[in-house]
């Protein structure tokens, strides 16, 4: 048995290199920041142009894994270099997590060109991990020209992928689009681009029409298109309006990749300070503090950020 | 080497022409709560696909759901294939129906354990955490 190492896929070559170097950065540590410089450092030198990052989000069951599936056939066809990065939750109580996003997507066992990764979101307990930014990299690193992430998709607001993708789509299924909840915007709000999936089933016409005329009481409306990952009607137009778009956001991405990455890790230590605050005591006893007129409530979160 | 601090991978696979997936699912849905990342990947999967799959997703162990009869040929390909990849260290263990007699000899393949049924949940991950690889 091969014993690890701390430079565990610090080629990103091979498959292989590349998958370790995504667990090292999930465990994180210095091993970690060296793998993040050795991407960087091969992004500088070797690529003359930055892949698109594609942030898919949209409520659970509107059918996100499988559109990405689709779209990832469809790009990998036209000769991209494509990569999945499917987010699923991690289990509070356990810390495990049932990833079964590669279920709706095909395998294709021998193709360097396709890279497909499940990622837990571990300690974030939000839509994204706090390593999604830093695995982007390395998949860009590894020569990856088209990158998906997928993330858990609960909830409206989904700062972490605005802030990581170049670009982010919206799958909603056929019952999505309420009048209400577009204008209570969230998650529409920060979409680029808009599909309703799912359009072999009834109700998809009328779902884009709610969308529409919900987004266009507010202005820089997304375009919202109709498509369906079983039967794989508008599945072209949905990757050619991607790219498009992607054209014209061009420049920048690995810039934000970083900044994503360092707002997740200051993130990833605010919380870990705030377990330990909660594990030994001082959480309690600051809140008391503050009660007993001892400390302003800035006093304590000062305190607190201290370690 | 330091104690192991992040989750143990592991990727739930059925091989072959089987699409008797209760047993998986049910395992799938006990080690993510005993703590496991646990990652399913449908029925009826090749054995290429599932040494793929092992690969992309750097897991700690392949576990094989198979009531098919094919265990005989199926499980020594996957050990073979994740040798040939270069991840002799990842665990290969099977589950389902496995008669007796077939044991030894998948054993000599290389298959680490086999669960049949009325194996825990709790066994099983038990012996995963005390078998995978220490990283």
């Amino acid at each position: 048995m091969s014993e690890p190492t701390d430079q565990q896929g610090a080629g990103l070559r091979t498959t292989r290199e590349l998958a370790q170097a995504i667990s090292s950065v999930e465990r994180g540590g210095p091993a970690a920041d060296a793998l993040i410089q050795t991407a960087l450092t091969r992004l500088a030198s070797e690529r003359s142009q930055n892949a698109v990052v594609i942030g898919v989000t949209g409520p659970p069951g509107a059918g996100k894994s499988t559109l990405v599936g689709a779209l990832a056939e469809r790009a990998r066809t036209a000769g991209r270099r494509v990569a999945i990065l499917a987010v699923d939750p991690s289990s509070v109580q356990s810390g495990g997590a049932l990833l079964g996003d590669r279920v709706r997507v095909e395998e294709r066992p021998g193709d360097e060109g396709r890279f497909v990764r499940s990622i837990a979101t571990r300690g974030s307990g939000r839509s994204l991990s706090y390593t999604a930014a830093a695995a982007s990299l390395l998949v860009e690193a590894a020569g990856f020209d088209l990158v998906f992430i997928e993330t858990v998709g609960a909830g409206q607001a989904d700062l972490g992928i605005v802030r990581l993708a170049d670009l982010v789509l919206l799958v909603e299924g056929p019952e999505g689009g309420d009048e209400v909840q577009a204008m209570k915007a969230g998650l529409l709000e920060s979409a680029h681009l808009v599909v309703v999936n799912k359009s072999d089933r009834p109700g998809a016409d009328r779902a884009v029409e709610r969308l529409r005329s919900g987004l266009a009481l507010g202005h820089d409306a997304p375009e919202v298109l109709l498509a369906s990952a079983v039967d794989g009607s508008g599945v072209a137009e949905l990757l050619a309006a991607l790219e498009g778009l992607a054209v014209t956001r061009s420049g920048g991405g690995l810039q934000r990749r970083i900044a994503a990455h360092l707002a997740a890790a200051v993130e990833a230590r605010a919380a870990q300070l705030l377990r330990d605050a909660e594990s030994d005591g001082r959480l309690a006893a600051l809140a008391q503090s503050i009660a007993a007129g001892e400390r302003p409530l800035s006093g304590a979160v000062d305190e607190l950020l201290k370690g | 080497m330091a104690e192991r601090t992040a989750p143990i991978r592991v990727l739930i696979a059925k091989p072959g022409l089987d699409g008797h997936d209760r047993g998986a699912k049910v395992l799938a849905r006990g080690l993510r709560d005993e703590g496991f990342e646990v990652i399913y990947t449908g029925i009826r999967r090749t054995t290429e696909a599932i040494i793929a799959a092992a690969i992309e997703e750097d897991v700690d162990v392949v576990g094989c759901s198979i009531l098919s009869g094919a265990h005989a040929t199926l499980l020594p390909k996957v050990v073979a294939g994740l040798r040939d990849a270069g991840a002799a260290d990842v665990l290969v263990v099977a589950g389902g129906i496995i008669p007796e007699e077939d044991r030894a000899g998948l054993e000599a393949a290389g298959i680490a354990a086999i669960f049949g049924p009325g194996s825990t949940i709790a066994e099983i991950a038990t012996y995963l955490r005390a078998h995978v690889r220490t990283n």
